[in-house]
C-alpha cells in the first residue's frame, strides 16, 4: 500500500466510527424490541426517519430564537427523542399490543404489520410535510461553529458535528447501559425478555414494561436521527429506509436481542462500509467504485454470518422445554 | 375461608382440563391437589394465578374476586407460585431474581428514582436488605452474585421458592417441588415447607407426586383426575378411598396403597 493511503487510514476510521454510532444507536431499538417481543419491528427505520424530520423542524422553528447553535442541537436532540419514543409508543399501543391480545401464532403476522406501519408513516410524514412547508426534502441548515474541523494528533480531522456526534452516542449507550444494569426498570426488563409469563407472576406488569421499552428504543432512534441529519444535511420521509436496513443488518450482527451487540454490530458494520468505500477504487484500479461499498460491508456480513449465524455476542438457539 | 375456589372450568378446544373444580382452603392450612398426570393440576394453578382465564366459576382470595385479574394483579394481592419446570431468570443473577419480585413492594416513583430522592435511595436501601435476609434465610448468601442458571438443581429448586416469598405472599402455591429429588432429600424439603409456612405465616397449596410427602405434610388432600375432582379430605380418608386408589392405579390394584405409604 502506497504511504499516502496508509497515512489517510485513522481518519477513515474515524468516519467509521461516526456512520457506526449512528447505526448502533438504531440498532439498540431492533434489539430490544426483538428482546422483550421476538419481533422484528421494522418500522424503527420510520422512527428513526420522525426524528430527523423533527430536528429539522425544531432547527427552522427555533433558528431566530436561539443563537447558540450547540443549545438548538441539544433541543433539536431531546425533542426528537421525545417525539420518536412517543411515536414507537403509539405503534406498539396501537398495532402489536391488540395483536398480541388477540393470541396470533404466527410470527409473520406482525411483521407484515410492521412493514404496512413503515409505508404508513412514509406518507404520513410526506402529507403532513407537503401541507405545511410545500415539500418534503429538507435540509439541516449548516452552522459555521457546526461545521468547524478540528486537527487531532496523526493527521485526523474532525468536524464538530462529528464529535458531537460521537460524545452523545458515548453518553447515550452508557445511560443505556446503567439504566438496563442498575435500575429497577431494566431488572423489569430482562425479566420480561426472558420469560414474560413468570415475570408477570412476579409481580411485574410485561405490557408496561414492553410499552417503556419501545419508548427508550424510540427515543435513541429519535436522537439517532438527528445525527444522522446533522451529518448528512438530507432528510426527507424515506430516508430511514437504508439506514434502517443497516441498523438491522448490524443488531443481527452483533446478535439480535444483544445490546453490547447492536452497539459492536453498528461499528463494524460502519468501519466495513468506510473502509471498502475508500479503498475499493484504489485496490481494484478504479473498477469497482466507492459506490460498491455497501456490497462490500454486506458481503463481508454474509460471509461472518456463516461462521457465526447467532451473531458475535448472540447465544445459540436452545428449544424451550 | 382464605381461599374459595366455585365451579372453576377451563377448556382448551375439546379438551376440559378442568371440569367445575370446587375448593375451599383455610389460612394457615397446607392443603394438596394430587392426581394423575393430566388431570389439571398444573392448570388450576394456571387459572389461580391468572396465566389462564378460566371459562366459568370465581375464585376469591381473602374476601376479593381474582378471576380474571392480570398474573401481576394477583400476584400483587399476595399470591406466589413456584413452577413444575424450573422457571428461573436464568441469565439474573440469584440476587437480581429475588430483587424482581421484591421490587413489586417499591413505591418510589420514575422521578424519585431519576433524581436519586431521599424517598428513593431509603427504599431501594430497604429492599436490598430485605433481599440479602431472603437469600440469607435460604442459605444464598455466598452465591448471590452467581448466574441462576449456574446453580445446582436443588438450588435452583429452592431459589424458585425464595422468589415466591420475595412477594411477601399470603397464599403459596408450589407446583411438584419434590420433582427430581431422592427420598432424603423430600423428607428435607417436607421439614423446610411446614418451616417456611410458620415463618412467613402462609396458607400452601401443593401439587406432588411423592405420596410419603403429601400424606405426612398436609392437613387436608383433593383429588383431581380428568378434570374433576373426585375426593377431598384428610391424608387418612384419602388413602382409604376406592375412587382415589382407582383412579392412580386402575381397579385391579386396591388394598395395594393402603400398606405402601
Amino acid at each position: 500500500m502506497d504511504g499516502a493511503l496508509l497515512e489517510i487510514l485513522p481518519s477513515i476510521i474515524l468516519e467509521g466510527l461516526l456512520v457506526g454510532s449512528v447505526y448502533a444507536m438504531i440498532a439498540l431499538g431492533y434489539t430490544m424490541v426483538y428482546g422483550v417481543l421476538g419481533l422484528i419491528n421494522f418500522a424503527h427505520s420510520e422512527v428513526f426517519m420522525i426524528g430527523a424530520v423533527t430536528g429539522v423542524e425544531v432547527f427552522r422553528y427555533l433558528s431566530p430564537h436561539i443563537e447558540n447553535p450547540f443549545t438548538l442541537l441539544v433541543v433539536a436532540i431531546v425533542t426528537a427523542g421525545f417525539v420518536s419514543g412517543a411515536t414507537a409508543v403509539t405503534i406498539e399501543r396501537l398495532a402489536y399490543r391488540p395483536l398480541r391480545r388477540r393470541g396470533y401464532t404466527n410470527r409473520l403476522v406482525p411483521l407484515i404489520t410492521a412493514i404496512g406501519i413503515s409505508f404508513f408513516l412514509q406518507d404520513l410524514v410526506r402529507l403532513i410535510e407537503g401541507l405545511w412547508h410545500g415539500e418534503f426534502y429538507m435540509n439541516y441548515p449548516s452552522h459555521a461553529e457546526l461545521e468547524h474541523t478540528l486537527v487531532l494528533p496523526l493527521d485526523m480531522t474532525l468536524q464538530v458535528k462529528g464529535l458531537i456526534t460521537i460524545v452523545v452516542t458515548l453518553l447515550m449507550l452508557a445511560g443505556l447501559w446503567f439504566l438496563v444494569k442498575r435500575t429497577r426498570l431494566g431488572k423489569a426488563i430482562r425479566a420480561v425478555a426472558q420469560d414474560a409469563t413468570t415475570a408477570s407472576l412476579m409481580g411485574v406488569n410485561p405490557d408496561s414494561i414492553i410499552a417503556r421499552t419501545f419508548f427508550i428504543g424510540g427515543f435513541l432512534g429519535g436522537v439517532a436521527g438527528v445525527l444522522f441529519g446533522v451529518l448528512y444535511t438530507q432528510v426527507n420521509p424515506f430516508c430511514g429506509f437504508i439506514p434502517g436496513i443497516k441498523a438491522f443488518t448490524a443488531a443481527v450482527l452483533g446478535g439480535i436481542g444483544s445490546i453490547p451487540g447492536a452497539m459492536i454490530g453498528g461499528v463494524i458494520l460502519g468501519q466495513l462500509e468506510t473502509l471498502g468505500g475508500f479503498y475499493l477504487p484504489f485496490f481494484t484500479n478504479g473498477a469497482v467504485g466507492t459506490e460498491y461499498k455497501d456490497v462490500f460491508g454486506f458481503v463481508i456480513l454474509v460471509l461472518l454470518l456463516l461462521c457465526r449465524p447467532q451473531g458475535i455476542f448472540g447465544k445459540a438457539q436452545k428449544d424451550k422445554v | 375461608m382464605s381461599l374459595v375456589i366455585r365451579d372453576i372450568t377451563k377448556r382448551f378446544g375439546g379438551l376440559v382440563a378442568v371440569d367445575g373444580v370446587n375448593l375451599e382452603v383455610q389460612r394457615g392450612e397446607i392443603f394438596s391437589v394430587i392426581g394423575p398426570n393430566g388431570a389439571g393440576k398444573t392448570s388450576l394453578f394456571n387459572v389461580l394465578t391468572g396465566v389462564y382465564r378460566p371459562d366459568c366459576g370465581t375464585i376469591t382470595w381473602e374476601g376479593r374476586r381474582i378471576s380474571r385479574l392480570a398474573p401481576e394483579s394477583i400476584a400483587r394481592r399476595g399470591v406466589a407460585r413456584t413452577f413444575q419446570n424450573i422457571r428461573l431468570f436464568g441469565a439474573m443473577t440469584v440476587f437480581e431474581n429475588v430483587l424482581v419480585a421484591q421490587h413489586s413492594h417499591a413505591s418510589y416513583s420514575y422521578l424519585d428514582a431519576m433524581f436519586r430522592t431521599r424517598r428513593f435511595h431509603r427504599q431501594e436501601h430497604r429492599i436490598a436488605r430485605k433481599v440479602m435476609d431472603l437469600l440469607d434465610y435460604f442459605g444464598f448468601a455466598e452465591k448471590a452474585e452467581e448466574l441462576a442458571r449456574n446453580l445446582p438443581y436443588g438450588d435452583q429448586r429452592r431459589l424458585e421458592i425464595a422468589r415466591a416469598l420475595a412477594l411477601e405472599p399470603r397464599l403459596l402455591l408450589l407446583d411438584e417441588p419434590a420433582a427430581g429429588m431422592n427420598p432424603k432429600e423430600t423428607d428435607v424439603l417436607r421439614d423446610f415447607i411446614r418451616t417456611i409456612r410458620d415463618d412467613f405465616s402462609l396458607t400452601i397449596l401443593l401439587i406432588e407426586h411423592h405420596m410419603n410427602m403429601v400424606m405426612s405434610l398436609s392437613d387436608r388432600v383433593a383429588v383431581l383426575d380428568y378434570g374433576r375432582k373426585i375426593a377431598e379430605g384428610q391424608p387418612a380418608e384419602i388413602r382409604r378411598n376406592p375412587a382415589v386408589i382407582e383412579a392412580y392405579l386402575g381397579a385391579s390394584a386396591i388394598g395395594a396403597v393402603t400398606t405402601d405409604a
